[in-house]
């Protein structure tokens, strides 16, 4: 992969001060030519990683992208895919075979939507009456109805849609796109992650895991609270100065012991974590810091309601980062909250009440910004539910199962077609029937987007070239796309 | 050169590289040769057609009991027929008039699961067209479900391991066996050794993976001035003999063994207060250097191995001869165990752990991956739903999960009854002393109503006097308003508020019946897995693994394609089923064809940095084929003649020139970055525990107290978590963690393993999630692992401890400290330049901090700053966080 940063230039490089000369100044000692000059080429003229700013073989108009990803497998019929079906048996046995993962509580009574939906937007896309601030925007989105992964449980479910395929060790889409692209800035991470203050979600790591890629693509966690990135600073008396003296010598210890080794990698990515850790210092800290945003901005990412505060502050900073450069945000919620196996009709509209709308604010935001039309917003979880009862004890016991044969996620901007709605599931809304989309054309159309071909983008490892979709036959699905 | 090799060997390692991860397709070049003329060869049915088959096909055409469309897949001559629909299924030599083929094109087909690749599909049309022919002979008919076929048989995990003779070099003759195999390799591919690393290298390399501690810097001089020639191996008898070497290489184990000090499943997380006894058997047992045949069985099956069943484990733990026997057992016990939480499904919880515990069976032992064959045939390699539940059977006796123990209902307490008697009797007194206490409590209350009684018009005196004396649930209205009247005369409880003298001298009674308690003896307990006598459940295959959905009934056995004998009771006598000792006898039998294949390839990754086989808990075909077969058949079958002596199978691979190897060979980093062929010794981060553990016996802080219950994880405000205890306010807050004790720093291995509440400096470098074990670990280079080295109070804090240490040994002496911390860190002196500019940087840190602690005073109790010290300190940290520091090469 070749880089050449001359041709890259940075979208918003935001130069910002505001935490003490002692982190300008390291700042300045980091930004000084020599160390931003391209790393040493190693002796042998083997390959070397980073995250400089890479050139896609044909530049799509996606140069960014914001995953909010919901774990659990929120239910499309009460959402997205509105079944009317559902409403008259409810109740009733279902016709035909339900595909369940928890067969313990499994039922076959059919559950109709306890909520409605309303036609919106000029296109007239059914949204459910749980995500009213959705509607307002649905001429801006792309909704899928029709994703299909077909893996069971959460582990899979949320590895298919991460990783490609449903097995353990595959590196996350946001590794790719870090490895693939690089990043914007050098000052701050191209993968960032953004956890919930409540914790991170089942299979933790695994959510922005590098896989097989070289560690440096692994995506960096941001908690929700302070200190957001553990250990950005140092004690105070070593603030400015005294740490840039420190790690000055640092890189001189260790320069020295890479010139013994010409070609590990290991030994240049670490010296070039020392690189972006003293940058992220300042930069993590300016991005992270939303007390510079305007009142209105606040308040239409919710910032100013308890309820939607916490997700609000994050989609806002999932902005800023991307604003600034970053490839890649990834913005988690925690355990698997949307997994509603029971009591659904407590828990959903709680989930959709806390997301509804700083999501919805955040495609407003990026769109009056200009930048809706370079960034990817990904909102979906690794599975969906099932069109049938489960934990047939009582209404408000109720809950679907799991459901991985046909579900829904939206997308904007980045180049995909707003106001459309895209595929469909059988009238039960089990299977998707229509214009399926698979896991994998998903990520081939998304890399699409980036410019990518799926087929060809690869990383060469034990003499195979692995690739994000691995041979599975993905295809574009050039429909979705304006 | 000339060298004797297999041929078969030596194809197909060759075929090794040539195949990207899927279906092996290393044997064809072996039945049939190319054709003429540069055409591609027709495709072979075993080894290209079937796999694709069984990949898409034969799971609903053959092996599930409804046959699809009526067609079986499974044998080439069941394609003879045809569908339902009278089409042909098959004609060879005409693709497009095949119904298999059309199917697959368009789409129809699989219903389920992924599409076919173009090049799969390309392979069958490929096939057909040169007349859909067998290579092989097959059975005429088939029973209904998977089958193994002879060519799954011959992969070559499920082969013996096969006594190796090494390749000889005529030009040195006496070339270890490892290194012929190595050198052979390396020759193959335009390679050769690198040159012997320097001693101090060397040292300091053998050292941190014997014990996962840095060598002295007088042991490293002592080494380099040793003129005799067989000075290397005394250090490698040194490090071996070193209690240490148990404490490093029992992390290993516990790794793939999936230990932890909490239950794990549940959102609790509770602790397993007593699973360290299981860690510190395993520390022992490999500073003995058992028998790894005798360390497995007493892991599998030591309950079986004592003659102990649950009705006779009570008193069978006071016997020495079978204590570590039955501590082993708790390796069965480590699976992430929810059943003594509240969880959602207790069923669920149950048979979820007994699928980790086999999941931690099969990787550790096995190394495969039988975990999806609980829910349907494995779809790659030759292993069924039956199989994964006869595998299940071997220890359903002893986890049944219709009779399921709670971990609490594991424990064997390991009070003696002369300790039992003892607590009773202290109990007892605490009892007796607690009575006093309240009898002294009613007493003061008492006199002090005396007194306040007389504040209350007489008249109502009486009344008043006999509402106290009565129960309150028993009072009557007029006495309850009466109370109300006068509510501080009562003077029932409270004396604290009344009396505070006098409520301090119950306070102190109270407190002495605490402290009496605690000198009971403390009550150990000994997690055992036992099955009870003459309780064998019935076994069944759960349909997808569901629990709710039993079919048919099953008997224990190993995997169908690995062999091995009927599970037999192998002693008549045992009080117990017997399963899991015969299952753990066919295992270190030494005719197994993977565990010591398994075992032997993860202790040289450790050693090597990568396996031979470099997907360690998955030898099966979605996992890598071995980069040195035979080296790898040549380590098992010394492993077993050994004894199966780990501590003799290290000997021979430190011993060896591949190990001894520099970590320079530019050929060798060109050509083959990932070392596969070792041309090199590949420079690597040290893992997270070896990280903290060098540093704190660097700065001359780690405790080196062995064994016993571990050091409590605690999450500070910051949200670091940190070895201290967390003290609490009374809301239960943390407000903050107390550090002070010298336990802290410990070695890692004996730091509390918390599920979600992993050690901040151990999670920054990768210390794994058991969930529920860990084959192998992953090491990453990331941004926060920089900022932990650069800002975390621990690193910041063990600068400075080793700045103090040789301040401490060379006092007065700049100079000579420098060098010694340099030598302590980067294991050799600075250079002259080097020396002058750490001085002057000393200088110049130590003027900062001077004019920081100047501008800032601390508060008035603080201790005062030392600007020089801690400017030594943060020179030290660097020297810490440096590369040669915290890599070995």
């Amino acid at each position: 992969m070749n880089s050449n940063s001359s041709l890259c230039s940075r979208r918003h490089f935001l130069h910002s001060g505001g935490f003490g000369l002692g982190g300008l100044a390291l700042a300045s000692l980091l930004r000084d030519d020599r160390l931003l000059a391209a790393p040493v080429k190693p002796l042998l003229g083997a390959e070397s990683f980073d995250v400089k700013p890479k050139i896609a073989p044909s530049p799509g108009r996606a140069r960014a992208m914001i995953s909010l990803f919901m774990m659990g497998g929120p239910s499309q019929m009460d959402l997205f895919d509105p079944k009317p079906m559902l409403a008259k048996y409810h109740g009733e046995k279902f016709p035909g075979e339900v595909i369940y993962d928890n067969v313990a509580q499994a039922s076959s009574k059919v559950f109709g939507s306890p909520w409605t939906f309303k036609k919106s937007g000029q296109s007239g896309m059914e949204l459910s009456e749980l995500l009213p601030n959705l509607q307002q925007v649905a001429d801006e989105i792309t909704l899928i109805r029709s994703m299909r992964s077909g893996v069971s449980n959460h582990l899979q479910g949320m590895l298919a849609m991460q990783t490609g395929k449903g097995t353990v060790g595959r590196p996350t889409f946001g590794a790719w796109m870090a490895y693939a692209l690089g990043s914007e800035t050098q000052d701050l991470p191209a993968y960032v992650v953004l956890a919930h203050p409540s914790g991170l979600p089942t299979f933790q790591h695994q959510h922005w895991t590098n896989g097989w890629l070289p560690s440096t693509y692994q995506g960096t966690l941001v908690q929700a609270k302070a200190p957001y990135i553990l250990n950005l600073d140092p004690p105070a008396a070593f603030l400015g100065k005294p740490q840039s003296r420190q790690m000055e010598f640092l890189k001189s210890l260790n320069g020295g012991h890479a010139a013994e080794h010409p070609g590990e990698h290991d030994l240049q990515a670490r010296i070039a974590s020392y690189e972006l850790a003293g940058k992220m210092q300042v930069a993590a800290k300016e991005a992270l810091d939303l007390s510079g945003e305007p009142e209105h901005v606040l308040k239409l990412y919710g910032i100013d309601n308890p309820l939607t505060a916490d997700y609000g502050r994050r989609c806002l900073t999932a902005r800023r980062l991307v604003e600034r450069g970053v490839r890649y945000v990834q913005v988690l919620n925690n355990g698997q909250s949307w997994d509603h196996h029971g009591s659904i009709i407590k828990s959903l509209p709680e989930r959709c009440a806390e997301t509804d709308r700083p999501s919805a604010a955040l495609i407003l935001d990026l769109k009056q910004r200009g930048l809706l039309d370079s960034t990817v917003v990904h909102w979906g979880g690794e599975m969906g539910r099932l069109p049938v009862l489960q934990n047939d004890a009582g209404r408000d016991k109720w809950g679907r199962d799991h459901n991985t044969h046909g579900f829904s996620q939206w997308v904007a901007g980045g180049g995909f077609k707003g106001g459309l709605v895209f595929g469909e599931t059988d009238e039960w809304g089990h299977k998707a029937v229509k214009d399926i989309v698979n896991h994998y054309d998903w990520h081939a159309t998304v890399l699409h987007c980036f410019g990518f071909d799926h087929s060809k983008l690869g990383f060469i490892r034990n003499g195979g070239n692995l690739t994000l979709t691995d041979g599975q036959g993905a295809r574009v699905v050039s429909e979705l796309l304006a | 050169m000339k060298r004797s090799t297999p041929i078969r060997r030596l194809l197909l390692a060759a075929a090794v590289y040539h195949c990207a991860a899927g279906i092996s397709v290393h044997s064809a070049a072996l039945t049939q040769p190319p054709a003429k003329g540069g055409a591609s060869p027709a495709p072979v049915y075993e080894t290209q057609v079937r796999p694709i088959l069984k990949a898409h096909c034969t799971h609903c055409h053959g092996e599930e009991p409804k046959l699809g469309g009526g067609v079986d897949l499974r044998l080439r001559h069941f394609m003879d027929g045809e569908t339902k629909d009278g089409s042909r299924i098959l004609h060879p030599g005409s693709p497009g008039d095949s119904e298999l083929i059309r199917v697959i094109r368009e789409g129809e087909m699989p219903k389920k699961g992924k599409k076919l690749t173009p090049e799969e599909l390309a392979t069958l049309e490929s096939w057909v067209k040169s007349g859909a022919l067998v290579s092989e002979k097959e059975p005429d008919s088939l029973p209904p479900g998977p089958y193994i076929t002879d060519e799954d048989r011959k992969f070559w995990a499920y082969q013996a391991a096969v006594k190796q003779v090494p390749p000889r070099f005529e030009n040195s003759p006496s070339l270890s066996p490892i290194d012929a195999f190595v050198r052979a390799k390396l020759e193959e591919h335009g390679l050769g050794f690198a040159q012997e690393a320097r001693r101090a290298v060397l040292l300091r390399r053998l050292s941190l993976d014997l014990t996962g501690l840095p060598p002295s810097p007088e042991e490293i001089s002592a080494f380099e001035a040793d003129k005799d020639p067989a000075a290397y191996s005394k250090q490698v008898e040194r490090l071996l003999a070193s209690p240490a070497y148990g404490e490093r290489w029992a992390r290993h184990w516990l790794d793939v063994a999936g230990y932890s000090d909490t239950n794990g499943y549940a959102d609790a997380d509770s602790l397993r207060a007593h699973a360290w006894r299981y860690r510190d058997y395993v520390i022992r047992a490999l500073n003995a250097d058992k028998p790894w045949n005798r360390f497995i069985q007493e892991q599998l099956a030591g309950d079986e191995l004592a003659g102990v069943s649950h009705g006779k484990v009570g008193d069978a733990v006071h016997d020495k001869s079978k204590f570590d026997a039955l501590a082993a057992t708790a390796f069965l016990r480590l699976a992430p165990d929810g059943t003594g939480d509240a969880v959602a499904d207790a069923n669920l919880a149950r048979n979820q752990n007994i699928a980790d515990t086999v999941r931690v069976v099969s990787t550790s032992l096995l190394g495969l991956t039988v975990a999806c064959a609980q829910c349907h045939d494995h779809r790659y390699d030759p292993i069924t739903q039956v199989d994964y539940f006869r595998l299940r059977a071997i220890f359903d006796p002893a986890l049944d999960w219709r009779k399921w123990r709670t971990p609490a209902q594991r424990f064997v307490s390991l009070y003696t009854q002369a300790d039992r008697d003892k607590a009773a009797e202290i109990e007892k007194q605490a009892v007796a002393i607690e009575a006093e206490a309240k009898s002294m409590d009613r007493k003061f209350l008492d006199e002090l109503f005396e007194k306040k009684i007389l504040e209350i018009p007489e008249g109502e005196r009486d009344a008043y006097r006999a509402a106290r004396a009565t129960e309150k649930a028993k009072r009557s209205p007029e006495q309850e308003a009466l109370i109300k009247k006068y509510p501080s005369a009562l003077s029932l409880f409270g004396l604290n508020l009344y009396d505070p003298k006098a409520d301090k001298l119950v306070q102190e009674k109270r407190a002495e019946a605490t402290k009496l308690r605690a000198t009971k003896p403390a009550e150990g307990m000994l997690t055992v897995t036992t099955e009870v006598s003459g309780d064998i459940p019935k076994s069944e295959l759960h349909h997808r693994g569901d629990h709710d959905q039993l079919r048919e009934a099953v008997t224990p056995g190993e995997l169908a394609v690995l062999g091995g004998p009927e599970i037999q009771k192998p002693d008549p006598s045992l009080q117990t089923s017997g399963r899991r000792l015969a299952y753990a006898q066919w295992l270190t039998s030494g005719r197994h064809p993977l565990v010591a294949r398994v075992l032997m390839n993860r202790v040289w990754m450790h050693h090597f940095g990568r396996g031979i086989v470099n997907s360690p808990a998955d030898f099966g075909r979605l996992g890598e084929l071995p980069s040195h077969l035979e080296l790898l058949d040549y380590l098992a079958v010394r492993f077993v003649e050994s004894g199966w002596s780990l501590k003799a199978m290290h000997r021979e691979m430190v011993l060896s020139q591949t190990y001894r190897q520099s970590s320079i060979n530019n050929a060798s980093t060109a050509q083959d970055p990932e070392n596969v062929w070792y041309g090199r010794f590949k420079i690597r981060r040290l893992d997270a525990e070896t990280v903290r553990d060098s540093m704190l016996e660097v700065a001359g802080l780690l405790k080196k107290d062995m064994f016993g219950v571990p050091v409590t994880a605690a999450r500070t405000t910051e949200g670091r978590i940190v070895a201290g205890v967390e003290v609490l306010n009374a809301n239960g807050d943390v407000v903050k963690v107390d550090t002070s004790a010298p336990a802290v720093n410990r070695r890692s291995i004996y730091l509390q393993l918390r599920r979600k509440m992993p050690m901040t400096v151990l999670d920054t470098f990768d210390l794994p999630v058991m969930d529920p074990n860990c084959e192998s670990r992953p090491i990453s280079t990331v941004a926060p692992q920089a900022l932990f080295l650069m800002n975390d109070d621990f690193v910041v804090q063990t600068g400075r401890a080793l700045a103090e240490r040789v301040r401490k040994e060379l006092p007065g002496d700049a100079r000579a400290q420098v060098r010694r911390a340099w030598i302590l860190t980067q294991g050799r002196p600075p250079a002259a330049a080097e020396e002058d500019r750490f001085l002057v940087m000393l200088s110049e840190q130590t003027e900062s901090l001077r004019d920081y602690s100047a501008k800032h005073p601390g508060p008035k109790d603080a201790p005062p700053s030392d600007p020089q010290r801690d400017a030594f300190g943060s020179l030290c940290q660097a020297l810490l966080a440096s590369n040669r520091f915290i890599h070995t090469e």
